[in-house]
Formats: structure tokens, sequence, C-alpha cells
């Protein structure tokens, strides 16, 4: 019972600084909300279509022309530019206007009727990978249905049905099942990750600064006298704010992933959401180490703002952790939103049985023995005045 | 006359004193100097490392053979064959692959039916079925660009068997079977290598946040130090508004001067990314990129009372402008008011200008619309950060007044107190 008023002694006094220290309470409430409706507004076509490329065509000729279009057609590429020489592509290409240049060399209509293959070349810029992968898939797939439908004519000619030319000039077909991101959106796939990356870096700030601000201001022995010197009772009323806080903006987080953005949410929403509580709950942990090392809000700030933007290259989302280098890919590891975002994938996107998520949590769940490591150092720091007022 | 030499030699002056406290305020403060010389070296480096091997290759795939023929065995090997996917496990049934998919030991999934050589040998059409896991795009595009490649390569050469088997000649044959050949050339960086595509947005994202949050800390620190007050030269009332802003320009632009040079020459060559810009053009271009992002942090520093305020409030911004910026996430995909926004950045012109530069060999020409930009910027935040020091320095000012008369009042209450104790003691 006694414990019990205590925490909730802290809790109060704590909402008090919340509401005392406008940074501390934009980190909790405003920034978060911004930076949610920041990613649900980015990625709201979630595939970018209609790049920009430039089409040289030294051809001038009807079966040019049609390709051409077609082309344009595609849902990526959109042809802004039709230019006469290479050099100008080039040009526009370092203006930043188009992506990629297509070449359809002179001859290129006598050469398909005269049964010599026809050559097209692509220039697609490498300075942006996405962008080329897209343009590339594009255009390659424009010119194999443009030759398919060249050779249904020729062979159409030669006196096959259609039905027969088809089986003819395709032989073997493939039919193409995406699971998980049917569409292939980069919405779906990138903002189910930078949303919690924001909450993580909130959540280290907030803890970083609900603890290391009472040290800065010398506040540290008023903050453990109102839980009756129980550092485990202050601690916890302290952060409970910051911790209910969070919460709240995760389910804020998954409303607006899946109901605004309309991520699939194939698996587990329990699952993910008990996902996302641990998830919180070991980033404060870390920031308890993190403060309870340094005793240095600032330097603790600097160093925790540090290692959580870090995270999300080190999560293999965007490039696989099995491409990094073998050192690189342990230090993937020591970052619990790895652990998240495999959670993620597994039970938003994949639908995974829930059970391949557990030993995701169980890792999540372990980064609790760092806090429990400095807690005896806390104590002293948070007794000993010369730790205090360091600016 | 006279006022105005005097004038010059008292802001020559307050220069002098600005540059030296700002440089000793940032090489005497750890969090300062963490966060502006050691931060953009040590992010530059891990992320160059994480991208350090550029290219994803060996992607693990399943096959699910019903056919088990060895025409299907052929398919299977042409697959196989790329460098980007790795045939890992040969499954039984597609229960098992779905397995091997949730347990992320496989990213795709080829699934071979039982009629197949029989329709390929019959003439007809024959279907396989290719499941790639879209949840990671980078390995959707590997492994789908493998199993396309051999599937097509399978075809034709079918294909190509079938026109000789009725009699064509080889050459006819070869042209029927792919009339129109596509060749596809990756420009500026023919491997597609992850890092040379990432990196160079990112170092220019790195120094406009470690600019923006330094500069705020630094900001921060003058304003709880009432530095403001302190400095100002003997004689005078109080500093000028022009000394302090151009004194901490320099003081910023000439440490971000030596990183820069250390990130564009040595780090650039240690990690092999792309040098294909004229240095004078570089230089010209970073110079603007440095004092748009330096001008931008000391309007926005004025702002903080506190030096941990920066941090805490522009910290999460990395990631939001780093895709607002446009080299990674294409901005033709982003709506349309987001990008008017995010012109306000320095980082939206300076890093898609930086990587033409750098990276395609633009000339100055070539990026002037993103310089016409950065000079804009540097006007507006200028004004903003003379118009912000400047208030900052009369409510210093008022501050210190009003300190005064606190310090006064409490000191004749306190007298009087003591007075009242006296007797009674």
């Amino acid at each position: 019972m006694r414990s019990l008023r205590n925490i909730y002694a802290v809790m109060r006094r704590e909402m008090r600084r919340i509401w005392a220290y406008k940074p501390y309470f934009m980190l909790l409430t405003v920034l978060p909300i911004v930076s949610f409706l920041f990613f649900t507004a980015i990625f709201e076509s979630g595939i970018p279509h209609n790049l920009p490329i430039a089409v040289l065509d030294e051809d001038h000729s009807v079966l040019s022309r049609k390709l051409t279009d077609m082309i344009d057609a595609a849902p990526e590429a959109e042809v802004r530019y039709e230019i006469t020489d290479i050099d100008e592509g080039e040009r526009l290409m370092r203006e930043g206007k188009v992506h990629a240049i297509v070449q359809i060399p002179s001859f290129f209509e006598k050469n398909i009727l005269s049964n010599t293959p026809a050559h097209v070349e692509g220039y697609i810029s490498g300075d942006n990978v996405l962008t080329n992968g897209l343009i590339s898939k594009d255009l390659l797939t424009t010119v194999t249905t443009f030759g398919t439908g060249v050779q249904l004519q020729i062979m159409m000619k030669q006196g096959l049905t259609e039905k027969q030319a088809m089986a003819q000039a395709m032989p073997v077909r493939f039919d193409k099942h995406v699971l998980f991101n049917p569409y292939t959106n980069y919405g779906y796939y990138l903002s189910p990750s930078f949303m919690p990356m924001m909450i993580m870096i909130f959540v280290v700030l907030a803890t970083v600064f609900a603890i290391g601000s009472e040290l800065r201001y010398s506040t540290a022995r008023e903050w453990i006298e109102a839980a009756e010197g129980s550092l485990f009772r202050a601690m916890t009323g302290k952060l409970l704010p910051v911790f209910m806080s969070m919460t709240l903006m995760a389910l804020l987080m998954f409303f607006l992933l899946f109901d605004v953005i309309n991520v699939p949410l194939n698996g587990s929403f329990t699952m993910l959401f008990v996902g996302c509580v641990v998830f919180i709950v070991s980033y404060m942990g870390i920031s308890i180490f993190i403060i309870g090392l340094t005793a240095d809000m600032r330097l603790a700030m600097s160093l925790g703002g540090g290692y959580s933007v870090m995270a999300f290259s080190l999560s293999g989302l965007t490039f696989p952790v099995m491409a990094m280098f073998k050192g690189i890919q342990l230090f993937s590891y020591i970052f619990p939103f790895t652990y998240f975002t495999d959670m993620i994938v597994d039970q938003a996107l994949r639908g995974a049985p829930a059970a391949y998520s557990i030993p995701d949590l169980c890792c999540m769940a372990a980064f609790q023995i760092l806090p429990l490591l400095v807690l005896p150092r806390l104590r002293r720091i948070a007794l000993d005045s010369s730790y205090w007022g360091k600016m | 006359m006279s006022k105005i030499t005097h004038t010059v030699k008292s802001h020559w002056r307050q220069l002098n004193i600005v540059m030296r406290n700002e440089y000793a305020h940032i090489f005497r403060d750890a969090g300062v100097i963490l966060i502006m010389v050691f931060a953009p070296l040590i992010y530059a480096t891990i992320y160059s490392l994480t991208y350090g091997s550029q290219v994803l290759r060996n992607v693990p795939i399943g096959v699910v053979d019903m056919s088990k023929t060895d025409t299907s065995r052929k398919l299977i090997e042409a697959i196989g064959m790329g460098p980007n996917t790795v045939i890992a496990y040969e499954l039984d049934d597609m229960i098992e692959a779905e397995r091997k998919f949730y347990e992320r030991d496989i990213y795709g999934i080829i699934y071979i039916p039982d009629n197949y050589e029989k329709m390929l040998l019959g003439g007809q059409m024959a279907t396989v079925s290719i499941c790639l896991d879209a949840s990671y795009m980078l390995m959707y595009r590997q492994a789908f660009q493998e199993m396309v490649a051999g599937i097509n390569t399978t075809g034709a050469m079918v294909e190509f068997q079938r026109l000789i088997a009725r009699g064509a000649e080889i050459p006819q044959a070869k042209a029927i079977t792919q009339p129109v050949i596509y060749q596809g050339h990756s420009l500026f960086n023919p491997y597609l290598g992850y890092g040379t595509f990432v990196m160079p947005p990112i170092i220019m994202l790195i120094i406009q946040q470690t600019l923006l949050i330094g500069i705020g800390m630094i900001g921060g620190t003058w304003r709880e130090q009432g530095l403001y007050g302190k400095l100002k030269p003997k004689g005078s009332k109080r500093l000028s508004t022009l000394p302090i802003v151009t004194g901490k320009a320099l003081v910023y632009a000439s440490i971000y001067a030596v990183s820069s040079f250390y990130l564009l020459n040595v780090h650039y060559r240690l990690f092999h990314y792309p040098m294909n810009g004229n240095a004078a053009t570089i230089a010209v271009f970073l110079a603007m990129y440095l004092f748009a992002c330096i001008f931008m942090g000391i309007a926005v520093s004025t702002l903080f009372r506190r030096r941990e305020t920066s941090l805490m409030l522009m910290l999460w911004s990395s990631i939001p402008l780093f895709l607002l910026s446009g080299a990674s996430y294409p901005a033709e995909a982003m709506p349309r008011w987001m990008v008017q926004l995010a012109s306000i950045f320095p980082s939206t012109h300076g890093a898609p200008g930086f990587v033409r530069i750098q990276t395609m060999g633009a000339s100055l020409a070539e990026v002037l619309p993103e310089i016409r930009a950065l000079g804009r910027l540097i006007v507006i935040y200028l004004g903003l950060s003379c118009i912000g020091i400047h208030f900052l320095v009369e409510t210093d000012l008022a501050d210190t007044i009003r300190d005064n008369w606190k310090k006064r009042i409490a000191s004749r209450k306190t007298a009087a107190r003591s007075a009242e104790d006296t007797p009674t003691n």
C-alpha cells in the first residue's frame, strides 16, 4: 500500500515536471503525432510512378513510335523528353530531369521486318538504386512484351493460330505471386518500421531526460525522497507517465498504420501490441543504463540519440543483414529495433503463426538486464550531490 | 567618417571575442564535440561499413519440383546460375516451403507443376509459379530478377530448339526467338551498389543535422549562461548583432570545412565512392550548403532556452528529412505540398545537387536551380538569424536588469530580516 502511495506521489511530481518543461512535454505528445502524420502523408501513394525518362528515337518509324508509346504507358516510367542526341540526354540526367535514356537505334524497324535481331539500349542512372530498379523492370517488361508481339505476328503470318503462336513464343510462362505485400507498396513496407523508429527515439530521449534532468537541475534527492528512499518506486513512478504516453502513441501508430495507410494486418494484433510494449520497455531499460553509466544528461542524450538513429540501417530492413560484412552483422543484434521489425514483418505483413515471434520477444525482453546492472550506481549518483548540476 | 571607423573597429573586436568564445565553448564541451566533431565521422564510418558489401548476393530460395524430370532440372539450374540467388532447399510441397519461409530460411519459392515436361514436349505452354516476398524489397528484387531471367532463358532455349526441329535456319530461329534485344546499362553506379547510392545523400544530411543540433546546443548555452551580456566589450552597452552572427557562422564553417574535407577526400576514397565532380564545383556548392545549414541553425537556435532542447526537438527529424530530400525516395512519389514544404530545408536542395555533382559529374550550370534555392535560403536564414539574435540581445539586457532588481530586492529583504532577527538572538 505504501509502495503504491509512493509511486503515485512520484508520478504526480513527474506530471508537474512534464507540464513545466515544454520540450519534455513536446517529446511525449506533439512530436510523435507530427512524425506519425508525416509518415502517413509521405507514403500516400506508396508506389513511385511516372518517373521521367527520355527517349532517343533514331529510327523514326511506326514500330519505334509504338515502342515509345508502350514505354510511356508502362506504370513507372513516363516519356517526358524526346531527344535528338545522347549528349542532350546525359545533360538532362545531370540536371536531374530524367532518370533514364532509352535509345532506339536506326534500322530498328527494318531489322525487325527482315528477321534480324533489333536492339534497344537503356541507360539508367545508378545514383538511385530504387528508381533504377523500378525503371529497369519497366523497360525490360515493356521491350519483352513488344518483342513477343512481334514474334506472334511473324508466326501468325507463317500460318499458326494465335494459341499455337503463343505457345511457341512463350513455351515457359510464369505466374507471379507476390506474397505478403502484393502491391509491392513502399508505404506498406517502410512505414511500419519508420513509425516505431520514431517511438524509439522519443522513448530514449524522454527517459534520459526524465532521469537526467534530476541530476542536471540538482533535484535528484527530492525525487528519491518523494518515494521515501526507494529507488525502484521512484523509478517506476517517474517512468510510468512516459510509458503510458508512449503506449498511447503506439496505439495511435497502429491505428494509422492499419486503418489509414491500410498496411495489411495478417497476423496477431495482440502479439504485435505485446511486442510493442516490450519494445518500449526495452528502450527505457537501455536509456536507464546509459544515464546510469554516464551520470551526465547531455552526454547520455547524445549517446542515446546516436544509438537510436543508427538502429534503422542496421535492422536489415532496407539493406538485409545477410548482405552485410560478418563483423557488422553482429552489431545488428544489439538493437531491440531489429527484433521488433522482424516481428512487424512476421505479424503484420506475413501473417506468420504467433509462435514465430516469441524468440524476438524474448530477445527484446533480455535487454532488461542492462538497467538492473546500473541500479546500484544510479542510487549512489542520485544521492551524491557531486554528480549533480553537470550542464 | 570617424563614426564609421569606430563602428568597424568595435565590430571587429566583438567578432574576435565571439569567435574565441565560440571555439572555447565547442571544444570545452564533451556533448558538443561529440555532436559537431565526432558524430559526422562516426556516423559516416558506421553507415559506410553497414553498406560496405554494397550488393546483396545469394538470396536463398526454395524449389518445389513436382515434375522431377530432366526438363525441370534444367530450369532449376538456369535459375540457380545467376549470382543473386542460390537454390538453398529442394522441398517436397508448398506446406514445407511455407514453413521455410516463416523461418526465414528462404525468400522465394519456385513451383514447377507435375505436367511441366509433358506440356513442353507436347508443344504447349507450361506454367511455372513463382512466389516472392515483398516484405523486404531488396530481396524481392534480386530473387525476382534471377527467377525471371532463368525462366526466360529456358523458354527461349525451348523455342529455339522447336524452331530448329521444324527445319528453320539458326540465324532465322535466333531472330524469331528474340526479335528485340534489350540491353540495360546502369550509369555512374554500374553494380548498383547500395552504399554508393545511399551514402552521398546521407553524408549531406549528417552535415546538416549535426550542424543544426550542435548550433542549437551552443545557442542554448549562450542563453543559459547569459553570454550575450557577459561578452559585451568594455565600455559598450551591448553586443551588436552582426558580429555575433558572422562570428558564429565563421567558426562553424571552419570546423565543417575540415570535416567535409576529410569526408570527401579520405572517407570517399576509403569506401570507393564515385568522385566525378570537379573540385571547384564541389567547393562552391558545399560552401553554399554549409552556410545555408549554419544560418538555419543560428536562426533556429535562438528559440532554445536550454542546451539540451535542440537535441530533444530535432534529433527525430533526421529520417523524415532524409526522405524529404528526395535522394532516396523519389520526390515524384510524394504529395505535392510536401515537396514544397521540404524546400525550406537546405538538405532538400543540397543532397540531390551534391549527388549530381559528385556522382554524375554535373557542372555548376547544371545544378543552377539548387544553387539558386540555397542562395535564397542563405538570405532568408541570415535575416532570421539577425532578427533572432537581435531580440535575444535585447531580452538579455532586459533579463539582466530584471535580475539586478530581483537581487536588490532580495538583498534588502534579507537585510531587513537579519535586522529583525538580531534583537531576538
